[in-house]
């Protein structure tokens, strides 16, 4: 049976969709790969595979999807140009669709610096807007960067990300435009907390627009405890946590700090399905897998769509 | 400039220590300008050497000589007197300037004093900071001057990524996001429209990559 | 012991140091500056090359230079002398900043005696070379003499 993109299907038919996040493991063991897998099943429409978050070797991507993809599952391979030059994103790109991945995420990457491997070369050779194009150009004409043909083009769901919440908020959108005309399809944005910042920049996303070219999923990430809300906000870029969420993280004993994280995420997703534009919500729970299905009930989005 | 730093003494001496008798040679261009290597910190390596030799009981005998550029031969030739009388050479050139005055007189062992970091500009007095990469294939016009390979930390030409934050670099707060500062400058040229295109995929075979490069001029040559 | 000083300290300094100059020979040794700012580390690692057991540099009070920042780029220019001596083992204390509170007005006599005055937790300089038994500087400090046992 010929492989889809269940993503690109759950919102071509106007349906509110749902991804989520697997971080696969640091080493060599599929079965902690099909594990989350099976915790995501039924509960969301695609599955992001990480790739090498942060700097740090893990299983690759691609592995990791293919695994997935034999559970049943849709994943979403992400791809950094942080490690890889054009040869090997490309050919990474016909691996994946050989394999039956339909949705691949294009990212610049967390610096190398972070990572466990700080003295690893950054490549960089193509950057994010370049990789949309490349698959573009791949899927739609049959020809890698350069314009040589290919003996037969892949066949992808491209993807991009946008954080609303990072320097130049005045160019953020206009960037956005620009990867939206590179190729990108779908977006995936950075983790909301902020709900006021986040509508006014989708309120500058449809005055150009741009909601009405491509699909956007608005990223959430439940809050573990206080402290993990203090650390984000202070030590992970682009990330924008208000006073409020914090006080209010605070304001429960330590004991209930969850599942008040857990509420706040639901929340979250409730405004967002209100904000018009954005068309579904990518839940980003690092290490918290076994949350997913809990925030997608509680947010009444059981059971998803037949399609 | 070429910007480099004295290597740390340890190493230095290490590598001088089978030798009685050395040319120190500093240089009057690049390093002179960051005071790594120019005429008074040869001076002043020299000195430290000589009394780390004498405190220690060792023989070390240091002659110091500067001369305006070793990555020429016009200059290194003048010392070809000198350095028959000297075992061994500490350059403070940068890695040209070394390999330079090792290809002139090849059966001296030439040391490297220093570690030849990057090509940049000097900020302020005592502040040099990296502001080219050598990629072969300059852009700046397009980046209002401002080039995102060197001063970019993922080199990116479509940039930037979201992680800078109030308009310093992910990987270092002190450093400024060079996307804020190009797109800042565009903004104010109000050239801001010139970003609307994807700037395409780098030439990196310019910057390298088949070993070392070189430029030919047969107007120039004997 | 070397004295590098500002000259603006003590306008008949050239007078004043002579009882000194006199009294302990070759011991002592004078350099007078326009501006302690006119600095160099190398003057600083040159006098201990010759075999100086101790440095030292006197500037202005503070604010009170007139040439404005001689005093404090004087200050970083002795810290950085002593971090270079510090690479080869000789004590940071060999190099040491004297700044005189502000007036009242003083000589360089004074300055001088009061720090031969101060007790030295240092040992005589490993700079001077050995020679049958006694102690001997050596002179110039650009090429070492050959040591007799």
């Amino acid at each position: 049976m010929k492989a889809e993109s269940r993503l690109k299907k759950v919102l071509s038919a106007g349906q509110f969709a749902v991804t989520a996040e697997c971080g696969p493991p640091k080493g060599a063991d599929p079965e902690a790969v099909r594990k989350k897998g099976s915790l995501l099943k039924g509960v969301v429409d695609s599955v992001n595979v990480t790739d090498n978050q942060t700097g740090v070797v893990r299983l690759c991507s691609l592995a990791a999807c293919a695994l997935l993809r034999e559970e049943g599952l849709d994943p979403v391979l992400q791809m950094v140009v942080r490690d890889r030059n054009r040869i090997a994103l490309q050919s990474d790109v016909l691996g994946a669709s050989a394999l039956g991945i339909r949705n691949i995420l294009c990212l610049s990457g967390d610096h190398q610096s972070f990572g466990n491997q700080p003295d690893a070369k950054g490549v960089f050779d193509l950057d994010s807007i370049q990789l949309v194009q490349a698959v573009r150009q791949m899927r739609d004409e049959g020809r890698i960067v350069g314009g040589e043909e290919l003996s037969s083009a892949p066949d992808i769901f491209i993807g991009a990300v946008a954080n609303p919440f990072a320097d130049p908020f005045s160019y953020r959108v206009l960037r956005l435009g620009k990867k939206v005309r590179a190729g990108a399809e779908f977006i995936q944005t950075q983790c909301i907390y902020n709900l006021p910042k986040f509508k006014d920049w989708m309120g500058q996303v449809r005055d150009r627009g741009i909601d009405g070219k491509v699909f956007i999923l608005g990223g959430v990430t439940p809050l573990k405890s206080a402290r993990m809300a203090e650390y984000m906000g202070q030590n992970v870029a682009g990330m924008d946590i208000p006073e409020e969420i914090i006080k209010r993280m605070k304001s429960v004993a330590p004991k209930e700090q969850r599942a008040e994280g857990l509420k706040i995420c639901v929340e979250t997703i409730q405004a967002l399905r209100e904000i018009p534009g954005i068309r579904g919500v990518h839940i980003m729970a690092i290490e918290w897998e076994e949350a997913v299905s809990r925030l997608v009930q509680e947010a009444g989005l059981l059971p998803r769509p037949e399609i | 400039m070429i910007t480099a730093e004295r290597k740390p003494l340890a190493e230095i001496k290490e590598s001088i220590a089978p030798y009685k008798k050395l040319l120190v040679v500093g240089c009057g261009s690049c390093v002179a300008e960051c005071a790594s290597g120019g005429e008074k910190e040869t001076a002043l390596l020299a000195s430290q050497l000589r009394m780390d030799a004498r405190k220690e009981g060792r023989d070390l005998e240091i002659k110091e000589i500067t001369i305006d550029r070793q990555c020429v031969y016009e200059f290194i030739d003048q010392l070809a007197d000198a350095i028959d009388r000297y075992d061994a050479v500490l350059s403070l050139g940068c890695g040209a300037g070394v390999q330079a005055v090792a290809e002139v007189f090849g059966r001296t062992h030439v040391i490297p004093a220093l570690n030849t970091t990057f090509i940049g500009q000097t900020k302020e007095a005592g502040l040099w900071i990296e502001n080219c990469r050598a990629c072969g294939d300059c852009k700046l016009d397009y980046f209002a001057d401002v080039c995102p390979v060197t001063r970019c930390a993922k080199g990116l030409f479509n940039g930037p990524c979201g992680g800078s934050k109030e308009g310093k670099c992910e990987v270092d707060p002190d450093t400024p996001c060079a996307w804020q500062l190009i797109v800042t400058r565009l903004e104010e040229r109000g050239k801001l429209d010139a970003m609307e295109k994807v700037y395409p995929p780098a030439r990196w075979s310019r910057k390298g990559g088949k070993g070392p490069r070189k430029i030919t001029r047969e107007d120039q040559r004997a | 012991m070397a004295i590098f000083f500002c000259r603006q300290l003590d306008a008949g300094q050239d007078l004043n140091r002579r009882s000194l100059e006199k009294e302990l020979g070759s011991r002592i040794r004078f350099f007078p500056l326009p501006c302690s700012g006119r600095i160099e580390a190398l003057h600083l690692l040159k006098a201990l090359e010759s075999g100086a057991d101790k440095v030292y540099l006197v500037t202005c009070p503070v604010g009170a230079c007139r040439y404005r920042e001689g005093n404090v780029r004087a200050k970083k220019r002795l810290a950085y002398a002593q971090g270079l001596i510090e690479e080869i083992g000789l004590e940071r204390e060999r190099l040491e900043l004297v700044v005189p509170s502000v007036p009242p007005r003083t000589t360089i006599d004074r300055i001088a005696r009061d720090l031969l005055a101060e007790e030295t937790k240092l040992a005589p300089s490993p700079l001077r070379v050995k020679e049958r038994g006694e102690e001997r500087r050596t002179g110039k400090g650009y090429r070492q003499e050959g040591v007799r046992r």
